[in-house]
């Protein structure tokens, strides 16, 4: 029976979404899962990383652990990886598992394969499905390598409820720090916010919107929403909107329920980070905007007027 | 300083792409440097103006790669490597460090820069491996790059919790993103200039090496099919009435679509 490692998404202390994704995925391809959880202050966490799936619990908790460091999170997986003799290693999607996936898969010897959408096990042999050339394509990748590392794309794999796991905690030693590459601050933008990786419904704001008074409108829309803020890179380079909040192929990949677009006029690499999301609301006042070929509802018209209707009207139909 | 730049001569993404019997289509396809491959190569030149350091960059594979070293010569880079060996013709993300690795230590390079991915792979492998074979500190998705003194950088990382401000000690490897800057537009005399630069085009043995050695024959992961990718279609566009149209949406977004 093949052997799953999943490494825990922690974020601000609160486990995601995708750690009981990718264990459901674990279990469905028949595996013996086991889950790996860094961080600082988690043991906390662990009935919940149970409940999510696992079988065993490999827990990495110091308080040097606390910021992300690519070389000591990559050596506690590593260290997970070995000790379960793991065969494939999934991360959730997330800017730490693209830094830290590679260094896991060159130190373990694995094949490495980035935002998977399907992974299967043939004759014990892998192959996974992802996206490429911006989402353009899909590509079919053969691993000849018997193990596996890989990054799954946000929204791949749904949780199965029922699935549960027990508890067998093993702490793992904690690596020494990176000494030659230091974090001394983190700028954070994001504390108290809704997170748009796991956002049921996503606002996102683009050029249309035009400054910060632009802003402040659809962001109120968003809070309406309880939605996640996302933006267009336009934003983003443009000094309006923090890096942390760019939705598309270089950002955040999201797939929400519903995707409300504002202002957006819906370049490539924008809709390779949304193109996934179940519903998608457009609002441009360029009837040819790119956004309108993708969007499943678009209104034409001028989002400054078109925002505060909107606001008033979602407000009738969910009170 | 002296710095490694990679760049990658990649498929134009923004031209349609067609997928036939399980390949892509070459007809019609258009090839330009990698768009994060074009910043890391500014993020070079900017640090060159600022401390006189010495540029290479080197592109692996990608059949007449003129063209693409041309404009980074024409950008400010001073000596271009051209790696091009049909053994490579299914190399991995593993493979290009091994070969990356090569060049490396051929040269005494205390930086090296990548984009942070290729736009045709869209892996964002091969620099983060490149740092484990050397074993040197990598800073990935780097959106700033601060020179401290001749062995330390402090750059900023686009991280999960926010922009994470990080300092390195060289020799290291950065990849950047597209964020970083906005890449210049070479001059017409640059290009012309550029036209006279001699361009180092070797094959793996030229580099010291041997298919066996880089492990050429045994790729950890392979392309076996190319599929269209599900394409979303429109659906409906409403224009008139800001107030009447708003209301039908929302109308819809609740019976129809059943989301709200």
């Amino acid at each position: 029976m093949a052997k799953v490692l999943v490494v825990a998404e922690i974020k601000q202390g609160v486990l995601k979404s995708s750690t009981a994704e990718l264990l459901s995925k674990a279990k469905a391809i028949g595996a013996e899962a086991a889950v790996v959880a860094i961080g600082s202050n988690i043991e906390g966490l662990v009935p919940e990383l149970v409940k999510a799936g696992s079988d065993t619990q490999y827990i990495a908790d110091d308080a040097g652990l606390e910021l992300f460091s690519a070389g000591p999170y990559a050596a506690c997986v590593v260290d997970a990886a070995r000790q379960f003799g793991a065969d494939l290693i999934l991360f959730g999607f997330s800017e730490s598992s693209k830094a830290a996936a590679p260094r896991v898969a060159a130190q373990l010897d694995a094949a490495c394969a980035s935002e998977i959408t399907e992974v299967a096990a043939d004759n014990g042999a892998f192959q996974v499905v992802r996206p490429a050339i911006t989402n353009k394509v899909v590509q079919k990748v053969k691993v000849n390598t018997d193990k596996l590392v890989a990054v799954v794309r946000a929204g791949a794999f749904e949780a199965d409820e029922s699935i549960g796991g027990t508890e067998n905690v093993v702490k793992l030693d904690i690596p020494a720090p990176d000494l030659k590459a230091v974090i001394k601050e983190l700028v954070s933008d994001a504390s108290g916010e809704i997170d748009l990786a796991d956002a049921d419904v996503v606002v996102s704001v683009g050029r249309g919107a035009r400054n910060e008074e632009g802003i402040a409108l659809v962001k109120e829309l968003a809070d309406d929403l309880n939605a996640g803020f996302g933006s267009s890179r336009a934003m983003v380079d443009a000094g309006f909107m923090p890096h942390n909040k760019q939705v598309g192929q270089t950002g955040k990949i999201v797939a929400p329920s519903l995707y409300i677009a504002v202002g957006i006029s819906g370049a490539i690499q924008h809709l390779a980070g949304m193109s996934g999301s179940k519903v998608v609301l457009a609002i441009n006042k360029d009837p040819e905007a790119p956004i309108f070929n993708i969007a499943d509802y678009g209104i034409v018209g001028d989002l400054f007027e078109v925002v505060p209707i909107l606001k008033e009207e979602l407000k009738k139909v969910r009170s | 300083m002296k710095i490694l730049t990679t760049v990658k001569k990649v498929v134009d993404v923004e031209l349609n792409i067609h997928v036939k019997d399980g390949a892509i289509v070459e007809d019609g396809l258009q090839y330009v440097i990698n768009a994060w491959d074009e910043n890391a190569v500014e993020t070079t030149v900017q640090l060159k103006e600022q401390t006189g350091a010495e540029t290479t960059l080197v592109s692996i594979g990608g059949g007449d790669n003129t063209d693409i070293i041309r404009r980074c010569y024409a950008m400010g880079i001073e000596r271009g490597i051209h790696i091009e060996d049909p053994a490579l013709d299914k190399a991995d993300s593993f493979i290009y460090a091994r070969v990356l690795q090569k060049v490396f230590e051929q040269g005494d390079y205390d930086l090296v820069i990548t984009g942070k991915q290729a736009q045709d792979t869209d892996n964002g492998q091969t620099g983060i491996i490149l740092a484990e074979y050397l074993g040197l500190p990598c800073v990935s998705n780097v959106i700033g790059v601060e020179v401290i003194d001749d062995k330390h950088l402090k750059v900023s990382r686009a991280g999960d919790a926010g922009t994470e401000i990080v300092e390195v000690e060289l020799p290291a490897v950065i990849t950047v993103d597209v964020s970083i800057n906005e890449p210049r537009l070479p001059q017409m005399r640059g290009l012309m200039m550029a036209k006279k630069k001699k361009i180092e085009v070797m094959d793996l043995a030229a580099l010291g090496t041997s298919a066996e050695e880089i492990g050429c024959a045994a790729p950890k992961s392979e392309v076996i099919e190319f599929m269209e990718s599900e394409k979303r279609s429109g659906g409906r566009k409403f224009e008139g009435d800001p107030a009447e149209v708003t209301a039908q949406v929302v109308e819809l977004l609740a019976s129809e679509a059943k989301v709200i």
